[in-house]
């Protein structure tokens, strides 16, 4: 039959993890680590061993390794235990007790002489006054507790947007505005972003949102961004992403100052002054021009409009970016605005609602909630995320009113009727 | 898919927002609803994303592009549907993007074949396959109707017994079925080995979810984890600002004075009808006996009238300045009463009822056992081994790998 047999699936990155990718590490402690592979370097994760970098290279990601004697081991998957019930309380166990003769110099010995984790944990089991009285979901615990602490291992977290937004989440949810990554993947998916569809974004949330929808494109397409710098945006949530480059050539961005149609922009000049220059002056000025028309290019596609979506996750009053950027749009295109705060969203919901380019702005509240699935021990985690955000949706509409099949557009008077399509 | 194109050409499939079915635009079939009369000829040549009034003048209607989730809230629905929240986040989990393969079992009512369809695009490829036949021709003539031949491919088929048309081949699995757990093993069979990828089991029933994550486990999944989640749709009004309290204790006040000076005005009154009577049984001094009488009933009178006003005070008194602009007089002159026109609030609270559960998503990665061919750096002097032969003590460790 073939179907999509004969290609394989394009990618975003390269299939295998490559010299000058930007990891992220999970560590046995819980703790992720973003690290630079750099070739010939070596890796330090602390108490967790070292390894040479030029290892990694090459391998797939999301496996798991074990470090010894600076040498990677992929690890098989842990798989979940089944646990007996018995009889056992912690009715006899007090806190405060002394129970592990083992002291933390004895175990710093062990670990130096290079007995394995596991090893060391059956020491400490095997001196534990009190473990026989422990419930056998206490004992998997401290188990559990002590690899985190002595195992020398770490897992390449594959880079998915998922992965990587809530990477970004967890470690800092201000820096990605409350971009959870349940939050994003519905932006994405209410934006309609297609593979090679045109779209603009206003991106104030590390870049997450822009490493979404570069993603969704896969290197066809175009995204416009505007930012708030006169420089190119860094996002650098996309860093980890590690993108290749025909995926990230489909991204131009301008700011609030180059997006204004009156506005000339003022550049360096990048005609040569009259006399004959120096070949580090042409290369300067060649350079210049190449960013000057690139410039120049970007404002006029943008100019030009027609675009298919606007996602915003902004720090900036969203109105006013909506009554600056909707004119470029389609119609039917998809708006939709992220804040991780209600009343932005709702204030706006209000102000579009009144008018008529505006169909059905509707306000939704991201809600999630993960379970810990263990055997004979499923249950909603203890703390949940309290925000993803908030989001407004809102289909642009041309402001023109077609009548009889007279397609002759023309000016939509004050209507009043609008109002009574809000859901 | 669905046209790209800018405007609306024959056998366009077009949304609108105030009817429910989906047009197919066809020339010479007319459009008659309660929001007009419509020509679908009129419509060709027409940009996606106008607003057009009905020949009759009764109406008018939005025409829209198709997207998956216009879609999802229009489809006839041929069984339970899955919505946009969980759409999302599974498509998020299971990293479906351009290029990619997968499959999903079974097709349903196609809301998240076309949500996948729409991201995978036509370098990818969705195995849809559907166990009940009637459904499953249904869904492949809407398929083909909404150009997805080249993208997906509808299997009649039960796959707990039968299994899947690949093997090796697909990054996700997304399975939707009452006993999931059967289909793990299939699944594993037709997931690709040279890579991480990723299944989701999609159940209503915590006891499905718990044989589910049973059977993942035997199979060799990992990283096995659960979600719920929902959207919470919030209605949002704009309203007078709240009046304070102080406003409520000032009228309390007034009313409560007013209340005082009313119970006066009746002692002094009944009184004075004492008195009256006392002087009318004495019979004289009749001038003076009309003139209080009728003063009594004045008072009263006047007590009605303030009576009346006072409720109106929440509200501009209209009467005497209608002529001029709305006075800002009344809200110096009361105090704590918002200015004139009133402060608007918007406010906000989620939908009276909501969708309280959908299902729980259950997901869980399967990790690559083939080593990568065209790498240069694998089989290189690196200690790294294949995971089927990494040793016992080092499954033992068991490291924390948990997603």
């Amino acid at each position: 039959m073939g179907e999509g047999s004969s290609k394989t699936a394009q990618n975003t990155r390269a299939d295998t993890i490559q010299a000058g990718n930007t990891l992220l590490l999970r560590l046995p402690s819980g703790d992720i680590k973003t690290w630079k592979l750099e070739k010939d370097s070596a890796a330090n994760l602390g108490k967790f061993g070292s390894f040479h970098a030029n290892e990694l290279v090459g391998q797939q990601f999301g496996l798991t390794y074990e470090i010894a004697d600076k040498k990677l081991k992929v690890v098989s998957s842990r798989t979940l235990q089944e646990v007996e019930d018995t009889e056992a309380t912690n009715e006899l166990i007090n806190d405060g007790q002394f129970v592990q003769p083992l002291t933390a110099e004895e175990i710093e010995t062990l670990k130096k002489s290079g007995v394995h984790a596991s090893e060391i944990i059956k020491k400490q089991i095997a001196q534990h006054a009190n473990y026989g009285l422990k419930t056998e979901y206490s004992k998997e615990k401290y188990k559990k507790r002590k690899e985190a602490k002595f195992s020398k291992s770490f897992t390449v977290i594959d880079p998915t947007v998922f992965n990587v937004c809530d990477y970004w989440f967890n470690k800092d949810q201000n820096r990605v505005r409350d971009v959870r990554p349940d939050a994003l993947g519905q932006m994405l998916n209410i934006a309609n972003i297609t593979h090679g569809g045109r779209y603009l974004a206003v991106d104030d949330a590390s870049g997450i949102v822009v490493a979404g929808i570069l993603e969704r494109l896969g290197g066809k397409g175009r995204l416009i961004t505007i930012c708030d710098v006169d420089s190119p945006p860094a996002y650098p949530a996309m860093v980890h992403m590690n993108f290749t480059r025909e995926v990230t050539q489909v991204l131009s961005s301008l700011n609030w100052a180059t997006v204004d149609e009156e506005y000339t922009p003022i550049v360096p000049p990048s005609e040569p002054p009259s006399k004959a220059k120096s070949d580090a002056q042409k290369t300067r000025l060649n350079k210049r021009k190449a960013v000057n028309d690139t410039l120049n290019r970007t404002r006029e596609e943008l100019f030009a409009g027609e675009f298919d979506g606007l996602v915003v996750a902004s720090e900036y009053d969203p109105s006013s970016i909506l009554e600056k950027l909707s004119p470029y749009l389609a119609g039917s295109a998809n708006i939709v605005v992220h804040s991780p705060y209600v009343q932005i969203v709702t204030d706006l919901q209000n102000q579009l609602r009144d008018l008529p380019q505006y169909l059905g702005p509707a306000v939704t509240e991201m809600w999630l909630r993960r379970y810990q699935v263990l055997p004979g021990r499923t249950h909603p985690l203890m703390n949940m995320s309290g925000s993803g955000g908030f989001i407004l949706h809102t289909i642009k509409m041309y402001n023109t009113w077609l009548q009889f099949g007279v397609h002759t557009h023309s000016r939509l008077g004050p209507d009043t009727t609008t109002r009574r399509l809000s859901p | 898919m669905w046209s790209t194109a800018r405007d609306i050409a024959a056998g366009d499939l077009v949304i609108t927002r105030e009817l429910v079915q989906p047009l197919v635009i066809t020339p010479g079939k007319e459009l008659n609803s309660k929001y007009g009369v419509y020509r679908h000829s009129d419509l060709i040549g027409v940009p996606y994303g106008s607003k057009i009034g009905s020949r009759n003048g009764k109406g008018f209607i939005h025409v829209l592009r198709p997207t998956p989730e216009l879609w999802t809230l229009a489809l006839p629905h041929r069984t339970q549907i899955l919505y946009l929240a969980d759409i999302a986040f599974v498509s998020s989990w299971l990293n479906i993007k351009p290029g990619s393969r997968v499959i999903e079992a079974g097709t349903g009512s196609g809301s998240f074949t076309h949500s996948v369809a729409r991201t995978i695009g036509t370098s990818g490829h969705l195995w849809s396959y559907e166990f009940h036949e009637a459904r499953a021709s249904k869904a492949r003539e809407e398929f083909s109707r909404h150009g997805m031949d080249d993208i997906v491919t509808l299997t009649h088929r039960n796959v707990c017994k039968d299994g899947f048309t690949v093997v090796d081949t697909v990054d996700a699995v997304f399975l939707d079925l009452p006993m999931p757990w059967e289909a793990v093993e299939h699944a594993k069979n037709a997931l690709r080995k040279d890579r991480v990828t990723r299944i989701c089991c999609f159940s209503p029933c915590m006891e499905q979810v718990l044989r589910t994550v049973t059977a993942l486990n035997d199979a060799g999944f990992s990283d096995i984890t659960m979600y719920e989640t929902l959207l919470r749709p919030h209605q949002v009004d704009s309203v007078p600002a709240l009046p304070p309290i102080s406003q409520i204790g000032e009228k309390l006040k007034k009313s409560e004075q007013k209340r005082e000076e009313k119970r006066l005005r009746q002692i002094a009154n009944s009184r004075a009808a004492a008195g009256k009577r006392k002087r009318s049984d004495d019979a004289d001094e009749d001038d003076g006996d009309r003139a209080e009488g009728s003063l009594g009933k004045r008072l009263k009178t006047d007590d009605e009238d303030d009576v009346t006003q006072h409720e109106d005070e929440q509200s501009p008194r209209t009467g005497n300045q209608q002529s001029g602009r709305p006075v800002a007089d009344a809200a110096e002159t009361k105090g704590a009463l918002p200015e004139n026109p009133p402060r608007k609030i918007t406010i906000s609270k989620t939908f009276p009822e909501v969708r309280g559960h959908t299902s729980y998503l259950t997901f869980a990665c399967l990790l690559p056992t083939l080593p990568v061919a065209q790498t240069p750096a694998s089989g290189t002097e690196g200690a790294v081994n294949n995971p089927a032969t990494s040793s016992e003590m080092v499954r033992d460790i068991q490291t924390i790998a948990v997603h």
